[in-house]
């Protein structure tokens, strides 16, 4: 499931004057329900750079019925988006299939209100899900609260617009900008940050009118803790709070050190028994153990590392890519896990 | 055997048994009417209802969501939940300060150690969830935390409820009434349905419109209705039309959909009205009435009602005039559609325990009787099956 195939570039396509790329997949026929995909889901890319090997998860930018598409941010410096600018037509690129559990499931007779907060590049999986409920969920309302530092860096704004222009009596996009240009013409909602203020503001706006409401948070780690705490002191519960942080979150550091363990490893059907040092991470002692299982961003978000802990107890120290509902079941993220019991079990193979 | 009244048998008009039957597998098993949205204007507050045997409590969060919960404290099942504190964060009741969160959670117990020496397990006992969602601009509870969405309820029948949309209008408040007919629920809906009788009973009251071209069907168990102004009415209509419109032109004439069970609409070019259907006993039914018009200036109502004083100032007149009426306060004389309505129905329920009592065949205009009884009857089974 969580193997690299080849896919071909169809279309490689400049946004926002070249600051980001859509790359744009041809899923061959036989890989197309591998392929398959939910609304919020990444891929997980490869590439050999100067030969290094770099993965990269990127989340699809599209609803499940259109061309499988990522949009990338390029980055300051960045060596893997200036790699993917220079993609062109025709190339090759390794992708595992789409996975993560930010994703958003349509039910085409439910009735929701749906407001996704969102800044940069965190738009592109609040895409794909808005797109998602205007064309699947015919009773449900979409409320976007976007952030960007100026006008020029707003992504897929014509989308969102033409968006707007198509189902506006269910879908809300309000702008929120930190550094407006005084030489623009372009009057953002608010000028500022998708602080508290905003989100008040916006909720009292467009209240809810289907009740069933849930909230999608997609941004860097900092504005994503700020939306949830916002929102929580708004009384909203955290069972309706869905979040994936998008860029910059290094493995925080949170000063809770493991313990010495032996964990017993269940992968592909065989059982193996490594030692995992206290400061080590399961998936670091998996590799230097020679083992080596699905990961991708190595900092708790995309969720390939996930795994099952079957015995004993272990620390994570992000877990953005786990709802409270999947831990609390058992679920973990290998690269963020380290033991605090001395024996250890967990499972990949489920 | 017992005497059928089409479908059904005389008793699902008379006997406790059947009444008890129908709170607990229709209106305690159904999306029930609960209020217009104004009437849980903002955070904090909150209202209570009675859906069948169930009686539910609403109220709003700073998020502006509604939540509903079963109003029964989980210490002695005391229906006193109230929303208190400057903030409203907390549910209380009263009797012993059991407090519960927004989200049903019992998150404290007064003197909880000296009290309850073996302790209270409170993560079980939560307020016991219900669903409340807006159609309309209305407000709809169901007993069910995980009921059919409202979506899957009056999806179908929606596009035949007319291009109101109430959000935008402003309760009437001098039309908000509330009254009792000594009648069995279903013959107050067999009344409101009833094509055949428009004609008839209301021969000089609600003849602004065509009723010969109605047009009338079922989406599953919800009745839709619409007829055109008649010619004279619409001659002049623009003129004619009591108050603002509410409707954007060119579309014209009234609905008067029957949702089930119990919600009756009423909505035409200058109104969009509510007749709310509760079951008090067998031979016993609740009406509310609410009302909302145009969001207009006080001119623009003058000038409408200038414009169109020549239309009713001849309009209408009594079913029986003269000597044929029995006295000042004969219901045929009234020249109000409601009160004669309320007395056929009340007149049929009397009938319904005469030992003589035959039902003759019903007209065309009659099927949505029939469709109704059937309605109730499947519902039922349904429910039944699923308990
Ligand atoms: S019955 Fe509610 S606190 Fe006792
Ligand atoms: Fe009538």
């Amino acid at each position: 499931m969580r193997d690299f195939h080849p896919l071909r570039l169809s279309e490689v396509r400049p946004e926002i004057e070249g600051a980001a790329t859509s790359l744009i997949f041809d899923v061959p026929q036989d890989l197309q329900a591998t392929f398959q995909w939910q609304a919020g889901q990444h891929l997980t890319l490869r590439f050999m750079i100067d030969g290094v090997e770099e993965r990269r998860s990127y989340t699809i930018s599209n609803p499940p019925w259109a061309p499988l598409r990522i949009t990338v941010k390029q980055v300051y410096k960045g060596k893997v988006s200036h790699h993917v600018a220079g993609l062109a037509p025709g190339d090759t690129v390794e992708v595992i299939p789409p996975f993560g559990s930010f994703c958003l499931t349509p039910q085409p007779m439910g009735r929701r209100t749906h407001y996704f907060f969102g800044s940069g590049s965190g738009i592109t999986p609040l895409f794909a899900m808005i797109n998602a409920v205007l064309q699947e969920e015919p009773y449900s309302v979409a409320h976007l609260i976007y952030g960007n530092a100026d006008e020029p860096s707003i992504l897929l704004r014509e989308e969102l617009e033409a968006l707007q222009d198509r189902h506006g009596d269910r879908f809300t996009l309000r702008h929120v900008i930190s550094s407006p240009s005084m030489w623009s013409w372009f009057s953002p909602w608010r000028k500022g940050r998708v602080d508290k203020d905003a989100i008040a503001a916006a909720i009292e706006e467009t209240p809810p009118e289907a009740q069933d409401v849930q909230y999608w948070i997609c941004g860097p780690g900092a504005m994503n803790r700020d939306v949830k705490t916002a929102l929580m002191s708004m009384d909203v519960p955290d069972t309706r709070i869905h979040m994936e942080s998008f860029g910059g979150t290094e493995a925080e550091n949170d000063g809770v050190t493991g313990v010495k363990a032996t964990a017993t490893v269940r992968l592909d059907g065989a059982d193996h028994q490594i030692a995992m040092a206290a400061d080590q991470t399961l998936l670091q002692a998996l590799q230097a153990n020679g083992l080596s299982v699905p990961y991708s961003c190595q900092s708790g978000v995309c969720g390939a590392c996930r795994c099952q802990v079957t015995e004993g107890t272990v620390h994570m120290r992000n877990r953005m890519a786990l709802e409270d509902a999947d831990i609390a079941n058992g679920a973990a993220l290998s690269c963020q896990s380290l033991a605090t019991s001395e024996t250890l079990g967990v499972n990949f193979d489920r | 055997m017992s005497t059928m009244y089409h479908h059904l048998p005389v008793e699902a008009y008379t006997s406790q048994e059947w009444f008890d039957r129908e709170q607990r597998l229709i209106f305690s098993r159904s999306w029930r009417f609960a209020g217009l949205v104004e009437d849980v204007p903002g955070p904090g507050h909150y209202i209570s209802v009675q859906a069948g045997l169930n009686n539910l409590f609403i109220v709003m969060g700073r998020d502006h969501r509604l939540r509903a919960f079963h109003n029964i404290c989980r210490h002695r099942g005391t229906q006193l939940i109230r929303a208190v504190g400057k903030t409203q964060k907390a549910l209380t009741c009263p009797y012993h300060d059991w407090t519960y969160d927004l989200e049903g959670n019992l998150i404290s117990v007064p003197d909880e150690e000296r009290e309850f020496p073996g302790g209270v397990d409170k993560s079980c006992l939560g307020l016991k969830p219900a669903s409340v969602d807006v159609w309309r601009g209305m407000l709809f509870v169901h007993p069910d935390p995980n009921p059919p969405s409202l979506a899957e309820w009056f999806g179908a029948v929606d596009p035949h409820l007319g291009p109101h949309d109430p959000n935008e209008l402003v309760e009437y408040e001098e039309a908000r009434s509330s009254y009792d007919i000594k009648a069995n629920w279903k013959i107050v809906v067999e009344n409101y349905i009833d094509v055949y009788h428009l004609s008839h009973l209301h021969s000089d009251t609600l003849h602004m419109y065509d009723h010969a071209k109605a047009k009338f069907g079922w989406e599953g168990p919800h009745y839709h209705f619409w007829e055109p102004p008649s010619a004279d009415y619409a001659k002049n209509l623009e003129k004619n039309l009591p108050t603002p419109r509410v409707i954007p032109e060119p579309h014209v004439g009234a609905w008067v959909p029957m949702l089930f069970p119990g919600i009756g609409l009423g909505a035409s070019e200058e109104s969009w009205n509510l007749f709310i259907i509760t079951p008090l006993g067998p031979d016993l039914t609740r009406i509310e009435n609410r009302s909302k018009l145009a969001d207009a200036s006080s001119w623009e109502y003058s000038k409408q009602q200038w414009s169109s004083w020549s239309f009713w100032k001849d309009f209408g007149g009594a079913k029986y005039k003269g000597e044929d009426a029995q006295g000042e306060d004969d219901p045929m004389a009234s020249r109000d559609f409601t009160a004669e309505d309320v007395y056929a129905c009340e007149q049929q329920q009397k009938a319904l325990t005469s030992p003589y009592l035959e039902i003759g065949p019903a007209a065309k205009g009659e099927s949505p009787i029939l469709m109704h009884q059937q309605a109730v009857l499947e519902f039922m089974e349904a429910q039944e099956k699923r308990s």
